[in-house]
């Protein structure tokens, strides 16, 4: 287990959990927030969120669509997966169900990153950063190589990529269910091997928020009893092993997401901003805020 | 098992195109030869076409295009719905199997591959556990023997199955799908036996294998609560084990 102490001791913050390229410090890239989770788990509506957080601090920030099935939205779409491909289309001239479907539009977007994905994101520069709001199908995040492909190919291209995994909070109601959301959130930090940040959202629609308390950064020890409550006792071992993985890699905390309430928003960024490293360098980041300080950031807009 | 509990349920779950679909269908016409029909319900609302005869069709009730357009969703965010929907009339889908349960030895219900039904949403909690307060209700995950030659895509679908474990608190027996295309030995070895996993997972970056490795003695104490079978939806073979996996189950 010793690897695994010397491995917890640097990983608080969920920071270094993945394999950091090396950067001369004078050389910043563009960051991105990889936005992924179930169905409807409220991703879409995070993206519009950290828009208009950002935007009203004077923060630009572009959002992406990667979701050939989406068809409404409330941020600006900086670049639109659906222009590339159309869902129905491919349900029409594949004759595939919507499952299949989308599966075909992710690999049309695989073999399509060198064309269509470098182009939409030709132009962005240090300290940009841009959002991926995805489509809420779990096997692309836990095995399918779409989006695999597609940090490699962002990572190798420079990008900082930090994955944003969000859960609906109103499922978690005691231990099992919680574990159940880890190891959903654990399968797409295994296969994208990216930092990684864990989101429960709707935590306004909550009656008691005080029920997510002991969930946010759980003691293991009360997480391991609580699931022995709960499961037959022949998985008591089980509930232990799993726990104390937990524990080891700091895997399980969420931060929660309370649309509601700005200053939930801004943990919420700043949590993703420490996963990559974004404004780290504190140079930087002072010229750019007395430069953009007083009025907004224009030169991104040009970009599209 | 508390006594007084009538019928097997098994709850077929596994990720899309695994072949829940295809297994029901094979292990159907099985039982039918020997005498024993089935009682299916199917709980998928995009299922384009069913290769057996469902006995409740979650399509009969929720028309999952209307879904679509009613509440403005995807068709992710529509099956997921239509699965609420429908979790919240289970109770007559119980009480029409309490009432077949004298004529029915076995009860299959086939899933839609949103595993997240299972290992997140509320509707599947709802459902199971309305299924094993009345039936002694078993999950039967399916998975993609060829697809799962890959050690990664293998142990996303163990963490899968370890998550419906705890989120329905129901056994699990994992059914080796596909196996015609390739064998789940080896699979099967490599979930006992941790040296040979190790091996497997070379070349993998070092963060992805150190947790892979320690994801294994997860697995490890999962493999040892774990009935496992291969079979063939495809050509048949393997049947017949399931059929006495399930009998087995089934006795309690
Ligand atoms: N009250 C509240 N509602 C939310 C929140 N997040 C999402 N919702 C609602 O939940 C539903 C789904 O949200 P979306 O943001 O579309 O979810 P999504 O993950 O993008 O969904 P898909 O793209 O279909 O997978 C919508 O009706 C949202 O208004 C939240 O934080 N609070
Ligand atoms: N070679 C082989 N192919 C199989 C077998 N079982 C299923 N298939 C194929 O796998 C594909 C998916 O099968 P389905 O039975 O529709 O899978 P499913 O899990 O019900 O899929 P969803 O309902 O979409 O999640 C089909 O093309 C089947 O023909 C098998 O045992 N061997
Ligand atoms: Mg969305
Ligand atoms: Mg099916």
């Amino acid at each position: 287990m010793n690897v695994f102490l010397s491995l917890r001791s640097t990983t608080n913050h969920g920071t270094v959990l993945s394999p950091r390229r090396a950067f001369a410090p004078t050389f910043s890239m563009p960051y991105a927030q990889l936005v992924v989770g179930p169905a409807g788990s409220g991703k879409s509506t995070y993206c519009h969120n950290v828009h208009q957080h950002c935007a009203s601090l004077g923060r630009t920030l572009s959002v992406i669509n990667l979701d050939p099935a989406a068809d409404e939205f409330r941020y600006p779409v900086t670049a639109d997966v659906r222009e590339l491909i159309s869902l129905e289309d491919v349900m029409e001239e594949e004759e595939l169900g919507p499952n299949g479907a989308l599966m075909f539009c992710m690999e049309y977007l695989e073999d399509n990153m060198d064309d269509w994905l470098a182009e939409q994101l030709e132009g962005y520069m240090e300290d940009d950063m841009v959002i991926f709001d995805c489509p809420g199908q779990l096997e692309l995040y836990s095995h399918h190589s779409a989006f695999k492909s597609m940090t490699e190919k962002m990572t190798g291209w420079g990008w900082k990529m930090v994955c944003v995994y969000i859960l609906d909070a109103q499922f978690i109601s005691d231990g099992t269910k919680f574990i159940a959301g880890c190891l959903q959130a654990q399968s797409a930090m295994l296969h994208l091997a990216l930092p990684h940040v864990n989101i429960l959202s709707k935590v306004d629609m909550l009656q008691d928020k005080s029920v997510l308390e002991p969930y946010l950064c759980p003691d293991h020890q009360r997480l391991a009893n609580e699931l022995d409550e709960r499961m037959d006792p022949k998985y008591r071992k089980l509930n232990h092993a799993i726990a104390s993985v937990m524990e080891d890699f700091a895997l399980i905390s969420f931060a929660p997401l309370d649309i509601s309430d700005e200053e939930s928003l801004q943990f919420v960024l700043y949590q993703c901003d420490c996963a990559i490293g974004y404004g780290e360098d504190a140079d930087v980041r002072t010229s750019r805020d007395v430069e953009y300080g007083d009025e907004p950031d224009m030169s991104n807009l040009s970009l599209e | 098992m508390a006594a007084g509990k009538r019928g097997n349920v098994y709850v077929v779950v596994g990720m899309a195109g695994a072949g829940k679909t295809s297994f029901l269908e094979r292990v159907a016409t099985y039982l039918e030869r020997s005498g024993k029909p089935p009682y299916i319900i199917n709980l998928d609302p995009a299922a384009m076409r069913l290769p057996y005869d469902a006995n409740i069709d979650i399509r009969d009730t929720v028309d999952y295009k209307s879904v679509m357009s009613e509440y403005c969703l995807g068709p992710n965010g529509a099956i997921l719905t239509s699965a609420n929907l429908f979790a919240t009339r289970f109770d007559k889908v119980v009480s029409i199997c309490d009432l077949r349960a004298q004529d029915y030895e076995y009860f299959f219900i086939d899933t839609p591959g949103q595993i997240e039904i299972f290992t997140w949403s509320a509707s599947g909690i709802m459902i199971t556990d309305m299924l094993s307060a009345h039936f002694r209700t078993t999950i039967l995950f399916i998975l993609d023997t060829p697809q799962c030659q890959n050690p990664q895509i293998f142990m996303s679908n163990m963490l899968q199955a370890v998550s419906v474990l705890y989120r329905s608190r129901l056994a699990v027996i994992l059914v080796f799908n596909k196996i015609d295309v390739a064998s789940h030995a080896p699979l099967v070895k490599l979930l006992s036996d941790m040296s040979l996993f190790q091996s497997e997972l070379e070349g993998v970056s070092d963060f992805s294998s150190t947790l892979t490795q320690s994801l294994h003695l997860i697995l490890q104490e999962f493999y040892e609560h774990l009935k496992i079978v291969g079979v063939s939806a495809a050509t048949g073979s393997g049947v017949e084990e399931v059929i006495s996996v399930l009998e087995d189950v089934g006795a309690g």
